[in-house]
């Protein structure tokens, strides 16, 4: 058997392709009718609360589980055993042999993904290397501390040089120094035409590092495509603001959703429609201001007003 | 079919160069010799400690015979002590005291009449002396009353040497084509229990590092990784078959040095061990008998390993498999007795029976080879379906991390 290769598409034209794809465990649907479209070349950002059905999707598409009904493409193709080769997979659920030297399992991971031995072992040196751990080459992995480790299992992920990696909570547990070394990578695969998707619930990393995402919840997606599209559906503004004193603002302020101290000074979440200049009599009125500046909207407030919207939605 | 072969050479080179192999070769047959010589050597000994048995004789005629009929019977590890206090009364009480206080193992009362009667009763604390009197006092006074009576009728000794004496045999083994062989039943009979022995302890030993082997994939958390490159029936079958190769690699091992040594020949106490006993036929029924019954428990230990999170968690499913091994040892003498009843016919095509009690037949008569034949192909069958069945298990433990599996989630999951 030799790896499949596969005719990718031009980066931007899709690449993997999920049409109505459906999973439930006896009465609780863990996918509804998920469709998605993933560019080549992206990073799609894959988000939703614990327990939104991420996590069954991903292995819907690496066949680890079967879907109940829909089908998947990657490439043009319908998805089969074999293709699984061309896509990497870092599971949440991270795991290694404790007792096998890093340079063995590096080995052994990509051979599994269909690289030839030798290939592999030059690999995996390679990828030592560029992690800064050849000096660990020959020790068990049980001897690594875990931000290593977690290294180890990147490495492992895009061994094979797959066409599409798929990253679930990738940077969970890391220290900021290791999430930067780990992102520029991500970018740096991005930048060859690998296309990421980056499944994670931690929505500040997501926003950083994502062309487009995609947000589940129940097991369906309710939004879903390119952050600057998204962020126009979603015309909710904020604005920060400070008083001389730092007193608190009223709660009753015409036009504000809801307040939030942060840093010293104050987040006002602003009604759809709202104008901040509508804003602005009412909070000089209040008190001598130090500080006003209009935001945009962070993912995680478009993204606890969509699954809000929804679940509105769903009741009515 | 490449990755199978890349997870067959990861599990197999793991296992050979840990260090517990290289015990485990060195240490192996140590071990078995001790399993199976040690049993021989003490019933053929009747154990190391001499015993002292008291005897009680009123008539004062049969305490000497008794004695020289010991020694001549080669029981030195026997000794008679002649008690006599007096009155049998009295001598009866010292018996039973001196029995109390371990002083004497046991003791007999032969009868004054002894010579009409024949009567003798013997007195112990523990029902194990039981073994001492019917191995060793019983037939001694046997032949002491045996003589006494031909004494009293006046028969010659040279007649009584004649009428005494035994049958002695040789035993010839028809072979197929016609000729004939001397046979030494006992050699055979103990190689084909070595033989026995040492596919129940591979199977059992290599067996369940199929089930830590499997556990281990899960405990790592390594079974996500593994099932995004590699479907779970080959991943299963490259492991039972990489676990499989270090076991025939150590039987290999074994085998050579084995022969190696017997050139020289080996010989311990009376038993001699008789490379000639392993007749083509024997060799290729104990190689395939080996290969499936360790291949089908692999298998079905890799399914209980699929399901458990932890070596814990196995146990109560692990008892059934070790008593499908252990029932058919328990049957071997029904194997020994009647090889080719039909109960045995059954039970020897049973698939999880047939590595010992089939095996057992073959050594003991060849069976028909449509017998063999059949509990080949039924150990096949059964290894497919229990690597399929291991597979599914592999897939399915992946959504029960955290519970621990019980019969009825076993059960569940197979329905599916």
């Amino acid at each position: 058997m030799t790896r499949p290769t596969l005719e990718l598409p031009p980066v931007g034209e899709t690449i993997l392709t999920l049409d109505s794809v459906s999973k439930s465990y006896g009465s609780v649907k863990a996918a509804k009718e998920v469709n998605l479209e993933i560019p080549r070349g992206s990073i799609y950002g894959f988000l939703g609360p614990n327990g939104a059905g991420k996590t069954t999707t991903i292995r819907i598409i690496m066949k680890i589980i079967l879907a109940d009904s829909g089908s998947i493409n990657l490439a043009g193709r319908p998805l089969d055993g074999d293709m699984r080769d061309r896509i990497g997979y870092l599971p949440e659920e991270r795991g290694l042999y404790r007792k096998m030297k890093c340079l063995d399992q590096l080995t052994y991971l990509a051979e599994l993904k269909g690289v030839p031995r030798k290939e592999a072992r030059r690999r995996s040196d390679a990828w030592l290397k560029r992690m800064g751990l050849e000096e660990w080459r020959d020790r068990k992995v049980d001897a690594l501390s875990k931000g290593m480790q977690q290294k180890i299992q990147f490495a492992a992920t895009f061994i094979s040089e797959p066409d599409l990696v798929i990253l679930d909570e990738v940077f969970s547990g890391l220290d900021p120094l290791n999430i930067q070394l780990l992102r520029d990578m991500i970018l740096e695969e991005k930048a060859k035409g690998t296309t990421i998707l980056f499944s994670t619930h931690m929505l500040a990393e997501a926003e950083k590092i994502c062309d487009a995402i995609c947000l589940i919840e129940g097991g369906e997606i309710i939004l879903n495509g390119p952050l600057e599209k998204i962020r126009a559906d979603f015309p909710l503004e904020s604005v920060r603001v400070a008083w001389e004193g730092n007193p608190e603002p009223p709660a009753d302020l015409p036009g504000v959703l809801h307040r939030e101290k942060s840093e010293g000074s104050w987040r006002l979440t602003l009604a759809e429609g709202v104008n901040p200049r509508e804003l602005l009599p009412d909070l000089m009125a209040f008190g001598p201001l130090t500080l006003f500046s209009a935001n945009r909207p962070s993912l995680s407030e478009i993204f606890l007003e969509a699954v809000a919207r929804h679940r509105k939605g769903v009741q009515s | 079919m490449k990755k199978i072969l890349t997870v067959i050479r990861k599990e197999y080179l793991e296992r050979v160069r840990s260090k517990s192999f290289v015990i485990g070769t060195l240490l192996g047959p140590a071990l078995m010799s001790m399993f199976i010589l040690v049993p021989v050597l003490l019933v053929d000994k009747g154990g190391d400690d001499s015993r002292t048995v008291g005897v009680i004789d009123p008539a004062g005629l049969y305490f000497e015979s008794l004695v020289e009929v010991l020694v001549d019977q080669g029981r030195d590890n026997v000794r008679l002590e002649l008690i006599d206090t007096g009155s049998v009364e009295e001598s009866l009480v010292q018996m039973k005291e001196s029995i109390l206080d371990e002083s004497i193992h046991s003791g007999i009362l032969i009868a004054v009449d002894f010579l009409d009667s024949g009567k003798a009763t013997f007195y112990n604390k523990s029902v194990s002396a039981g073994i001492m009197r019917d191995d060793v006092l019983r037939p001694a006074l046997n032949r002491v009353l045996r003589e006494e009576r031909f004494a009293a009728a006046q028969v010659p000794d040279t007649l009584f040497a004649y009428l005494a004496a035994r049958t002695i045999w040789t035993n010839i083994g028809v072979t197929a084509e016609g000729g004939e062989e001397e046979q030494h039943e006992d050699v055979g009979f103990i190689m084909a229990f070595v033989l026995i022995m040492i596919i129940y302890i591979m199977v059992i030993m290599y067996g369940s590092h199929t089930l830590t082997a499997v556990i281990e994939e899960k405990s790592s958390r390594m079974v996500e990784v593994l099932l995004a490159s590699i479907s779970p029936g080959d991943l299963m079958l490259g492991k039972v078959m990489g676990i499989g190769m270090a076991g025939l690699t150590q039987f290999a091992i074994w085998t050579a040095a084995f022969f190696a040594i017997s050139q020289r020949g080996i010989s311990v106490g009376d038993f001699n061990f008789d490379t000639a006993f392993m007749t083509p036929v024997i060799l290729i029924n104990f190689l395939a008998f080996f290969l499936l019954g360790f291949f089908l428990y692999a298998t079905l230990y890799a399914g209980i390993g699929a399901m458990c999170n932890t070596v814990q968690d196995s146990q109560q499913f692990h008892t059934p498999l070790v008593m499908g091994l252990v029932l058919p040892m328990m049957m071997l003498s029904l194997v020994l007795r009647s090889p080719d009843s039909t109960l045995v016919v059954v039970l020897s095509l049973i698939p999880m029976f047939s590595p010992v009690l089939m095996f057992m037949r073959v050594c003991v008569e060849t069976p028909p080879v449509w017998q063999i034949g059949l509990s080949w192909v039924l150990m096949m069958g059964s290894i497919w379906l229990s690597a399929r069945m291991a597979g599914k298990l592999f897939r399915m433990g992946i959504l029960m991390y955290g519970a621990s599996p019980t019969w009825a989630t076993l059960i569940k999951v197979l329905r599916n």
